[in-house]
């Protein structure tokens, strides 16, 4: 085998520029996406939420989920930090307030849709579509039950049935897609008596979360969280207390999930093209430096057998 | 060669990769040494931290600020019978609270007069075989992560003043003076008394011939003068430890009286806020009446309102705002001085602070915060019509007229009508899950106006039977027989009203945020207002 240093060159060339090429296609992971147009939201109002539960009730019907071994009831589970499982799509916890602490604090905790989900860039059978209503949907036939959504979630959200030994499926919260498309309510926002779950258009959620900031600037922590963390969700919050004393991260930045691999990702067909053509280059050189050495050693064999032999050299000089 | 090439290249790489790695290592083990952790257990809490922070006057410091924990340094002297004057020097029979010094000196002598007087008396103490403190540079100035300062502000409450009145027999003049410009010397003058701190603020102002010491300067030069004095007479004096003013703890066991005599400095008990400036220029609003008698029992200093001077409120305040900012007190107008939300010296933020409390707040709390009022808020104060209408009455006594006002108003405007409470009304919004809820509102609006009662600032604003309606039946005129909930609040989520909850939001809202608000009864879940359904037969 053997490849001029033109060619090798050349390959190398091309591919570098498959490099370039790839780059444009992680760029279709969109930095600027906001979502979709007209996506529907959820804001949580943790300042009017009274820890009622009518929420959590109203999912377990709406999904058709096992009934808990405790009423929805009785308020004294909320006393435990609870996480969501696979039978209960949405927990409310109760957690201190810092400002009043006579008055708890309550916060629902669910899927929170992100404008663009960590759990759907992980899953390489595309499992989890985001839909245009701005839920994030989950198809349990493809899904080879790998849980690289479950790893990737920075909500700690997606559950998974292990107790189910033959059709085990991961479980969420759905943002009632299948009510919302036929123009009902999310079972939790219609069952909120306290309206602490508004439901609406993400821009005009934004709007009622801001409005209530101005209208009552000392209730409020001057934020909503799911506007911008983790690129956006559709599931949105406000509350009078500090985040981060209601368990929810504030370290997770404004970057989508998929933009975080994006980087890494865009450079699978640099490594799929370059690495081919480097390493053949690689054993060529070697293969050649070989070639070089044996050339070289066997002339040196020649000539010392020349001066020898001058006079036979001279003759096979000539033939 | 070309062997020889590769493995030199090789080589270097290497060594190169090596010497970063122990760099790298050497990095983190440096920043591992310099952090020493500090256990939050072992931080002793002092109110009596000097830090020695003179020489910042020179520009940056040298060594790290010495930390100098004075109680200790006093009870030291006490217990080798000297006093005060082993490091202060006095000046005209009163003591000075610099440190061995009177007057303000240059970098090196200041330097000389603290190194040189602390090492001496710690080397004697030590060579007597005793311990004493440092006696070497870093020992002194170096961080002491483990003292940290408690020190609380002192001030001078209405009930410290009246004993200091009463101890001092009425000689106002004992603390209290004026400064004469031409005769540069200080004087007291009678009727003019203010706080301290009008002139002395908290760094000296002035050059060195006219210089206005700072207040923290001030007050020890004078307080601690006095208590000394006091003291060596064998009568009861105020504190000389730094802990008897500046601890927390100590600052409770400082005595309180309960009943102090109104201060006397030719204020008015009652009062008209005129709503022009001394220039003559007149905001076209009326005139408020004010009780000033009544308003002194509700602050514990007269700095509250008067921020800055005892003068009128126009004196720095501007009538019109001008186009300059210049950061001071006339950047605020007259309007905002009286106005401004949140502030605890305004009228409006004062009053507005009292709605915070549990008896009004389950109303207030919803009530947008946001200036914009309706404008017949404003004549509940702006009553007094301007002198140019009513000519001398208002002018020449004013005392009487500020008084009777607001009877005068109660009498022509008062309530026309009595409101009529129905005892109970049905609410059957969820009787599909629930028994229908018989609210109790006469009940509701009784205990509204017994908590009422209790307040003359809440009886002075709600003046009408209907004000009180207008906690629930908001956004509607006050009247007897409001619009039902339902004619405004419908199905929830109407884009055409974004900022309205539907109606069984708003019912829960109303409801339990007001019960919460004003601790009325803890909600125990649906069934504490909602019966449960019975079962039809």
């Amino acid at each position: 085998m053997s490849i001029s240093r033109r060619k090798f060159l050349g390959w190398v060339g091309a591919a570098g520029l498959s490099t370039t090429i790839g780059k444009s296609a992680a760029a279709a992971t969109n930095k600027h996406f906001t979502g979709y147009p007209k996506s529907f939201a959820i804001l949580h109002d943790t300042t009017l939420c009274v820890g009622c539960r009518s929420c959590e009730a109203a999912c377990n019907k709406v999904n058709e989920l096992p009934q808990p071994d405790k009423p929805f009831t009785d308020l004294s589970v909320l006393e435990t930090k609870r996480r969501t499982t696979t039978k209960a799509f949405t927990v409310v916890n109760k957690y201190d307030n810092s400002k009043g602490p006579q008055s708890p604090v309550f916060y629902k905790k669910q899927c929170n849709h992100c404008l663009e989900p960590a759990c759907a860039s992980a899953c390489f059978v595309r499992a989890f579509t985001k839909t245009k209503t701005g839920a994030v949907t989950y198809d349990s036939t493809v899904c080879v039950g790998c849980r690289y959504c479950m790893i990737a979630c920075p909500f700690e959200i997606p559950t998974y049935e292990y107790d189910q030994a033959l059709t085990p499926r991961i479980r969420k919260c759905t943002m009632c897609y299948p009510r919302v498309i036929e123009g009902l309510l999310p079972g939790c926002v219609e069952a909120c008596p306290m309206e602490a779950l508004s439901f609406g258009k993400r821009e005009d959620m934004i709007k009622i979360a801001r409005e209530r900031f101005r209208k009552y600037p000392d209730r409020y922590v001057d934020h909503i969280y799911g506007e911008h963390e983790m690129g956006g969700t559709n599931w949105l919050y406000v509350s009078g207390t500090p985040f981060k004393e209601l368990g929810m991260r504030e370290d997770l930045g404004i970057t989508p999930a998929p933009q975080l691999t994006a980087g890494a990702l865009s450079s699978v067909p640099m490594i799929v093209g370059l690495w081919p053509v480097l390493l053949a280059g690689i054993y060529a050189v070697s293969k050649r430096k070989e070639k070089i050495a044996q050339t070289e050693q066997e002339q040196a064999l020649t000539s010392a057998l020349d001066k020898k032999r001058p006079a036979e050299s001279e003759t096979e000089e000539e033939s | 060669m070309a062997k020889g090439k590769s493995l030199r290249i090789g080589a270097g790489i290497s060594v190169a990769i090596i010497i970063l790695l122990i760099g790298f290592m050497g990095a983190l083990d440096v920043t591992a040494l310099s952090k020493t952790p500090v256990d939050t257990q072992s931080i002793e809490f002092r109110s009596d931290i000097v830090t020695f922070d003179n020489m910042e006057a020179f520009g940056k410091l040298e060594k790290t600020k010495a930390v100098f924990l004075h109680d200790q340094h006093t009870d030291a002297l006490e217990k080798k019978n000297k006093d005060c004057l082993a490091c202060h020097k006095t000046e005209n029979g009163r003591m000075s609270p610099k440190f061995m010094r009177l007057k303000d000196v240059g970098r090196e002598e200041l330097t000389k007069i603290y190194c040189d007087n602390c090492t001496k008396c710690h080397t004697d103490t030590i060579s007597a075989g005793e311990k004493a403190g440092p006696v070497k540079c870093d020992e002194c100035h170096k961080e002491r992560p483990l003292i940290q300062s408690s020190r609380v502000p002192m001030g001078f409450d209405k009930s410290l003043h009246f004993r200091h009145y009463r101890a001092q027999k009425n000689k106002c003049d004992r603390c209290h003076h004026e400064y004469d410009k031409k005769n540069r010397k200080l004087f007291y003058a009678k009727g003019k008394e203010g706080t301290c701190r009008y002139c002395h603020k908290e760094k000296p102002e002035g050059d060195d011939t006219e210089k206005v010491i700072s207040m923290r300067f001030a007050s020890h030069l004078a307080c601690i003068d006095c208590h000394q004095k006091t003291q060596a007479k064998q009568m009861d004096a105020g504190p000389l430890r730094c802990a008897g003013c500046h601890d927390a703890q100590e600052q409770l066991k400082i005595e309180k009286v309960k009943n102090v005599p109104r201060l006397k400095r030719g204020q008015p008990d009652n009062t008209i806020i005129k709503t022009g400036d001394k220039k003559g220029r007149i905001a076209r609003m009326n005139q408020v009446p004010f009780s000033h008698k009544s308003h002194e029992e509700y602050n514990d200093t007269c700095r509250v309102c008067h921020l800055a001077s005892l003068e009128s409120c126009a004196t720095c305040h501007p009538l019109v705002g001008s186009s300059k900012v210049l950061n001071n007190s006339r950047d605020i107008t007259l309007e905002t001085a009286f106005h401004k939300r949140g502030h605890q010296s305004s009228c409006t933020g004062c009053h507005e602070s009292k709605q915070q409390d549990k008896n009004c707040t389950g109303c207030h709390a919803f009530m947008s915060k946001t200036r914009q009022q309706e404008s017949t808020a404003c004549l509940r104060c702006h009553m007094v019509p301007l002198p140019e209408r009513t000519g001398e009455l208002s002018t020449s006594r004013a005392a009487k007229m500020a008084r009777l006002m607001p009877q005068l108003w109660k009498e022509t405007f008062g309530p026309i009508y009595k409101v009529v409470v129905p005892k109970t009304v049905v609410i059957n919004d969820l009787v599909d899950q629930y028994e229908a809820v018989e609210y109790p509102h006469r009940k509701v609006y009784d205990t509204m106006v017994k908590k009422l009662d209790r307040s003359k600032l809440a009886q002075y604003f709600h003046y009408e039977d209907t004000m009180l309606c207008l906690g629930c039946h908001h956004n509607t005129p006050a009247a007897g027989k409001p619009p039902r909930c339902g004619n405004c609040h419908d199905k929830p989520f109407n884009e055409n009203n974004l900022f309205r909850p539907g109606i069984m939001g708003s019912f829960h809202q109303q409801c339990i945020g007001c019960h919460q608000k004003m601790g009325i009864e803890k909600y125990t879940g649906c069934t504490s207002c909602h019966k449960e359904r019975k079962k039809q037969s």
